[in-house]
């Protein structure tokens, strides 16, 4: 009996012994670690700084001037080029139509609000633009190429509404749907856009 | 038997003993239990310091594990054994968040010849890096055969790159700081520079150097270093044009006294502040925004109207005699470009007659002019965060003479800052605020005086207008920015005489003047005249065409929108009406 209590604590003497000696070594390891990635921190964060002065150093002035000199040739902004009001920006020629067809079939199906957002999702990007475009008319909406997001979809949104394309009924329809919502300006065709998204 | 059963109690006995049959003489019974005796006792008091001990631990232990809810962890969290390396000084930036000046570890390398296997070898490689050095001094110094040489001092980490790269055993780099400024020249004199130590000697670097010193968060300039660069490059060219001694430009914000843009030429490379030669050092390192002291000529006249529409002793349709000079003592006042008739304020502001000016300011009168120009700060140096700032130069004795020479621009030298900070107070609707080099928080402006009511500021503004649309700055319009602003042009005092041939030629413009947003005063220090402006080095020749160009490009990036200067809003805003219906006659 004794012996075996005996067994019993040596064995929880050695155990206890190993235990230590194990998570002393893991806290050691870990120590270490963390040191080298501290180190580490540190001489990155001295790098940003060299990098940081050294891109600054890359942007002076003189040099992009120069810089702009001999390969883009930029001119300063003139008064001309700055406009208070977006109506004021000429608006772009149209593209020549390119229908295809089931964007047009799309379009035409002329859901309402609720439903349109769902087949919005549904349908991709192809659907979003014909129904403000049918609000607005063809040439505002050209004038949405300005803004590169929606320069992608533009052509066939601009294509479903060309009068004479293929199916001349389709766009008077959800014209006539969206007649209230005529903008007046391309501001409020914006929010318009926005809306409909 | 007896004392052996007794020994067998003994708990002091190892605990399988088995006691020898008695063959060595026992002790006696009364001997063996006072011995038992201590054994017990001192076996008691072990156990229960042991018992103590032990318990304490426990208690410890629990308390760490059960009852201290986690603060002993956050304890072994806050200990860091090393702390980031903090620069020696904070960055500066300007107010798009480039940097101005900043610090980096700059190595230096050294050499322990005694390591060097093949000082040759090394040399050559040496040289193929470091280009600069000297090849046989290199030499000389690698085979001396000390322990420790400097080979040169602050590497750039490309170069302490190339150097790691060969590779070569004996070189070593200490570890140093060193204030960089990427810029360059750009802002040489609004950051100033540091010596050797790491000490500010000049511009901001000096003005908060215990700032800098103390906190790490970076100083924000109000300064824009495209601005800067854009007044910078605009000057250099008035120099080099018209062959000029030195050129100073400022742009301020006048409705908050942000410094935007402040360049005084020839600078310096904040980099290397020693390599100047010395005859000119102090000639580049002088600020002449702060410290120059000028006798600012015509421009003047904008204080000398706005105190007399202030006081009310002039309206603008009141008129003044520019015929006949006037004498005084030894003095005789003339015209420049005489009119040779009466002229009315407007006039006399637009064709910047000295004629007219002097007899407002005589009408004012002496006391009423001294006070006017202290109210605008003009009579003490301007509250700025700068070491360097001058007082300005003015008569103890404020006499007749004196009343008539100020009113258009003589006989009274301030700096640059005085005139810009004063022409904003006078644009902005009359609040004077102090000019500010550190960026203010957007949309926040210091607490300002009024100095002049609005109605005498709205004035200014329609007068400033004039001379930039039939004055003497026609070629400053700047078409859509509607600029306004007044020249002058005065010859350098020196030893109390004016020299006809060393002219200082200033222009103080101010953009758009329905709604003054920015103002612009350039100046530049003995300017020649050349083909290409007939010979003439005054302000309209030199610094007013700068100037458009400069607004030009400032504009833009400043965020002012164009308008149409024709338009009826603009028109109506800065209409002169006893000017109304008049044919102006050009200047």
């Amino acid at each position: 009996m004794i012996r075996l209590g005996a067994l019993f604590w040596l064995l929880l003497v050695v155990s206890a012994g190993f235990v230590t000696f194990k998570v002393k070594y893991a806290v050691q390891d870990i120590e270490d670690e963390l040191n080298r990635v501290r180190k580490q921190t540190i001489a990155e964060q001295q790098e940003i700084r060299v990098l940081n002065a050294e891109w600054t150093y890359l942007n002076q002035p003189e040099r992009l001037a120069e810089l702009n000199r001999r390969f883009l040739q930029l001119a300063p902004i003139g008064t001309k080029q700055l406009q208070q009001k977006a109506e004021d920006i000429p608006l772009r020629p149209l593209p020549p139509p390119i229908a295809p067809p089931d964007v047009l079939v799309a379009a035409t199906t002329d859901p309402p609000p609720a439903a349109q957002s769902a087949a919005a999702a549904s349908a991709g990007d192809e659907s979003l633009p014909a129904a403000p475009a049918a609000s607005s008319g063809a040439p505002a909406l050209a004038a949405l190429a300005i803004s590169p997001a929606s320069a992608s979809e533009l052509p066939v949104a601009a294509a479903t509404l060309k009068p004479g394309s293929a199916k001349p009924g389709a766009p008077v329809r959800l014209a006539k749907a969206t007649a209230g919502l005529q903008p007046r300006s391309l501001d409020e065709l914006f929010s318009q856009v926005a809306e409909t998204r | 038997m007896q004392s052996m059963q007794r020994l067998d109690e003994n708990p002091c006995r190892p605990r399988h003993f088995k006691p020898p049959p008695p063959c060595a003489p026992v002790v006696s019974d009364e001997r063996a239990a006072q011995l038992l005796e201590t054994c017990r006792t001192r076996l008691l008091a072990t156990a229960a310091l042991f018992a103590v001990v032990f318990i304490v631990v426990a208690l410890r232990l629990a308390e760490i594990v059960l009852l201290s809810g986690g603060s002993a962890e956050s304890h072994a969290g806050r200990i860091r054994p090393i702390a980031a390396p903090l620069p020696v000084r904070a960055d500066i930036l300007d107010r798009t968040g480039s940097l101005l000046a900043t610090t980096l570890d700059s190595p230096s390398l050294y050499a322990d010849p005694r390591q060097i296997l093949d000082a040759g070898e090394a040399t050559r490689a040496l040289s193929t890096v470091l280009p600069q050095l000297d090849a046989a001094e290199i030499q000389a110094k690698l085979t001396s055969g000390k322990s420790f040489v400097w080979l040169k001092r602050h590497l750039t980490p490309k170069q302490v790159y190339d150097v790691n790269r060969l590779g070569i055993p004996g070189l070593q780099f200490e570890h140093e700081e060193r204030r960089v400024y990427p810029f360059s020249d750009l802002a040489a004199h609004v950051v100033g520079y540091c010596g050797i130590d790491n000490n500010g000697l000049a511009g901001i670097e000096r003005a908060l150097d215990e700032r800098t010193k103390s906190s790490r968060q970076p100083i924000e300039l109000a300064l824009d270093a495209r601005v800067q660069f854009i007044l910078h490059e605009e000057l250099s060219r008035v120099i080099t044009d018209f062959s000029a001694k030195g050129a100073a430009g400022i742009i301020m914000d006048v409705r908050t006294g942000e410094i935007i843009a402040m360049v005084s030429l020839p600078d310096f490379d904040p980099n290397h502040p020693g390599a100047m030669n010395p005859a000119e050092a102090k000639e580049r390192i002088f600020n002449k925004i702060t410290l120059g002291d000028y006798e600012m000529g015509s421009a003047f006249k904008i204080f000398n109207t706005a105190m007399a529409l202030d006081g009310g002793t002039a309206t603008m349709t009141k008129t003044y005699d520019a015929v006949h000079d006037i004498r005084i003592g030894r003095f005789t006042i003339s015209d420049y470009h005489g009119k040779h008739r009466m002229l009315s304020v407007p006039e006399i502001f637009m064709y910047s007659s000295n004629l007219g000016s002097a007899r407002m300011a005589m009408e004012a009168g002496a006391e009423r002019q001294r006070a006017f120009l202290a109210r605008l700060g003009l009579l003490r140096p301007v509250p700025i965060e700068f070491d360097e700032v001058s007082k300005p130069h003015f008569p103890s004795l404020w006499r007749e003479v004196n009343v008539i020479t100020i009113a258009y621009g003589h006989g009274i030298a301030v700096t640059p800052l005085h005139v810009a900070t004063a022409v904003s107070a006078i644009v902005n609707g009359g609040i004077l605020r102090p000019p500010s080099i550190l960026k203010l928080p957007p949309g926040t402006a210091p607490s300002g005086e009024r100095v002049l009511t609005e109605k005498t500021s709205e004035q200014m503004r329609k007068l400033m207008r004039l001379v930039v649309e039939y004055g003497t700055a026609k070629l400053a319009a700047a078409p859509g920015y509607v600029v306004g602003g007044k020249t002058g042009t005065a010859e350098k005092n020196s030893g109390g005489h004016y020299q006809e041939k060393k002219l200082v030629s200033d222009f103080v413009a101010v953009f758009p003047m329905q709604d003054p947003r920015y103002l612009v005063l350039t100046l530049v220090d003995e300017p020649h005249g050349t083909k290409e402006s007939h010979g003439y080095a005054t302000a309209g020749w030199t610094v007013v065409p700068a100037t458009s160009r400069v607004i030009q490009r400032i504009a833009p990036l400043l965020g002012v929108q164009p308008v149409d200067e024709a338009s009826p809003a603009i028109t109506k805003a800065l209409a002169v009406e006893s000017l109304q219906g008049k044919r102006i006659e050009s200047y």
